[in-house]
């Protein structure tokens, strides 16, 4: 377990030597904050509930996603495998006696952790000067669920771009399906609009894909709602994780048995 | 028998390759029909190297070296042959054989630029499972070999080319790896960085008895450090043998390079065999047979040159030679 803790420590330094991209970060997360606050503003303006969410219940449940959904940065897997790959160096990571997989996961973990601060610090600073009556869980089983759920959910997310990643070897180029993919996964986790706007059948069929439980449902549970689901999704986040894993145990190999390098 | 760290027999890679015409009407065409093609990098090669061996790979660009390091150290799978690496099929990729080797490739670091190389460092004992005491000896040993000390807690993107090849190579060896492929480690070095890079190879070849399998460009690299030398072309081997046979008999000619203050224009050499590959007024560049370099450069004098420049033949004149004259010659 050493060698993956040290693998996340130096991408926690990684992340430490570029001030600009700290500040922007947080920028950008009060930005999103301001965004949903005029958006939102708007739309409760002769409203008293938005989809069962009063104006406050909305941006609480806005600023609790935006905040998880900022750390869900896996889709740096997919792309830096991808590029290593297309251009000849993916060796790097096939050279050292480490886990491929487990790599990226330290890796993510290495990067999340450290936004996590910074997130966190600008998300509760407009909290405060919004005056948001930030409406959260009142059960701390459901708490623990959620924050459980969230991780499993960003395993689940590392693994999907691990696995994704994988098929360059395989279809050589698949830089726009991943393009493509990043702005469905944004749409799908709710990230963008809470999925109860979604008409009935839509939420029923994303209850059956995983990225229901990556961000949405996290955030429902934080925000006092949904308790019910708590258990049967960390139940089918768990059964997705094994699923996915089962997959990439699948294709690994063999698909590194594909790798040619650049140059040859 | 005992001895042998690497054995293949009949190793080969083959692979495709997209193949398109020009224009944008092949492009379009080729979104639905691509024509590929079958080429062989590496043909039926028989490779035996024994415990401590230092080895330069030599060829011209494209002849193979390169794909068959990868294949050594199980980057990608042989098409056909056995391998065998320390008792190991490579691309099984098993970490208990990746901790055994270790892999320079002159223009793919291993370094995290934007951190210093104690950081590299660091992480690197902890993957390769290295206890701190044995780290901080071999961390010591190789600082000072290379007398970097000043540099270990600077950002690695700030540092030379010849910098930064010296700590790729500290950070590829702090394990003790029993082999150590370099692909190109002097490419893009100047003389005195590509100097002390030898002479630190073969301190860690005698010092440390470690195996080394060396492919460069460079004459002065194989020359200087490899005893036994396996010349490729075409994904063959033409060329399995002593270095110093090879180049008595292969290496005819050397190149000489002079420079003038004054122009000088008609320069009448009675040195026999000495063709003239670049003639302006203030420079002119000869090739010679080497047992004829004396006598041209005496006369060479006479002219009051500004510089002289004596250098060995390109590499691939060489290899184009051996094909040519020996095809299959074993030193």
């Amino acid at each position: 377990m050493g060698k993956y803790f040290e693998i996340t420590k130096i991408y926690m330094k990684t992340q430490l030597v570029w001030r600009a991209d700290v500040l922007f970060n947080m920028i950008f997360t009060i930005a999103k904050v301001l965004f949903a606050f005029l958006l939102w503003g708007m739309v409760f303006n002769h409203k008293e509930l938005v989809g069962g969410f009063t104006f406050h219940g909305m941006l609480s449940y806005y600023i609790v996603s935006s905040f998880l959904s900022q750390l869900e940065m896996s889709e740096g897997v997919s792309n830096e495998i991808h590029d290593r790959i297309r251009n000849g160096t993916f060796s790097k990571y096939m050279v050292i006696p480490v886990g491929i997989e487990g790599y990226f996961m330290a890796m993510e973990l290495g990067i999340v952790l450290f936004y996590i601060a910074f997130d966190f610090i600008a998300a509760a600073v407009w909290i405060f000067v919004f005056r948001i009556h930030f409406v959260f869980a009142a059960s701390g089983w459901v708490v623990a669920c959620a924050v459980l759920m969230t991780m499993l959910g960003m395993i689940f997310m590392v693994q999907l771009n691990f696995f994704l990643g994988l098929l360059t070897l395989k279809y050589q180029g698949i830089g726009t399906f991943l393009m493509i993919k990043n702005h469905l996964v944004a749409l799908i986790t709710g990230s963008i609009i809470p999925l109860t706007l979604f008409p009935e059948i839509i939420v029923n069929i994303m209850r059956l894909l995983p990225f229901y439980y990556v961000t949405y449902l996290p955030a429902m549970l934080l925000t006092g709602k949904c308790k019910a689901d708590a258990i049967a999704g960390l139940i089918a986040i768990t059964l997705w994780c094994l699923i996915m894993q089962a997959v990439i145990m699948k294709v690994q190999n063999k698909y590194f048995r594909k790798y040619d390098g650049v140059g040859i | 028998m005992n001895d042998v760290i690497i054995h293949t027999s009949n190793l080969a890679k083959r692979y495709q390759r997209y193949r398109k015409r020009e224009g944008i009407r092949n492009s379009i065409a080729s979104l639905w029909k691509r024509d590929y093609e079958e080429k062989i990098a590496v043909d039926h090669i028989d490779l035996t190297v024994k415990k401590g061996e230092l080895i330069g790979l030599i060829g011209p660009n494209g002849a193979g070296k390169t794909t068959l390091i990868k294949m050594l150290t199980g980057i990608i799978a042989p098409t056909e042959g056995s391998i065998d690496v320390m008792g190991y099929y490579p691309n099984d990729m098993k970490n208990e054989f990746k901790k055994q080797y270790a892999v320079v490739m002159g223009q793919k670091s291993q370094l995290f630029f934007e951190l210093t190389v104690n950081d590299t460092l660091r992480l690197f004992k902890e993957i390769y499972e290295i206890p701190e005491k044995d780290f901080q000896k071999n961390k010591q040993y190789f600082v000072e070999l290379f007398g970097v000390r000043d540099l270990m807690d600077v950002q690695v993107r700030t540092l030379s080319l010849g910098e930064r090849m010296k700590m790729e190579l500290i950070v590829s060896l702090i394990h003790n790896p029993k082999i150590l492929f370099l692909d190109e480690p002097t490419i893009g070095l100047d003389a005195v960085a590509s100097k002390q890079i030898r002479k630190f190879l073969m301190e860690i070849n005698e010092k440390n008895g470690t195996t080394i399998i060396l492919t460069s460009h460079y004459m002065e690299d194989i020359k200087a450090l490899c005893e036994r030398s396996i010349v490729i072309n075409h994904g063959v081997k033409i060329y399995d043998g002593a270095t110093d046979k090879l180049f008595d008999r292969f290496q005819k000619n050397k190149r000489i390079t002079v420079t003038f203050d004054d122009p000088t224009e008609d320069m009448a050499l009675q040195t026999e065999n000495v063709s003239i590959l670049e003639n302006e007024a203030h420079k002119k560049i000869y090739q010679v047979p080497k047992q004829l370099v004396k006598e041209l450069l005496a006369e060479l004098m006479k002219y009051e040159p500004k510089d002289i420049v004596v250098e060995e033949e390109e590499i691939g004149v060489v290899v184009e030679r051996i094909y040519r004259e020996g095809g299959k010659f074993h030193g």
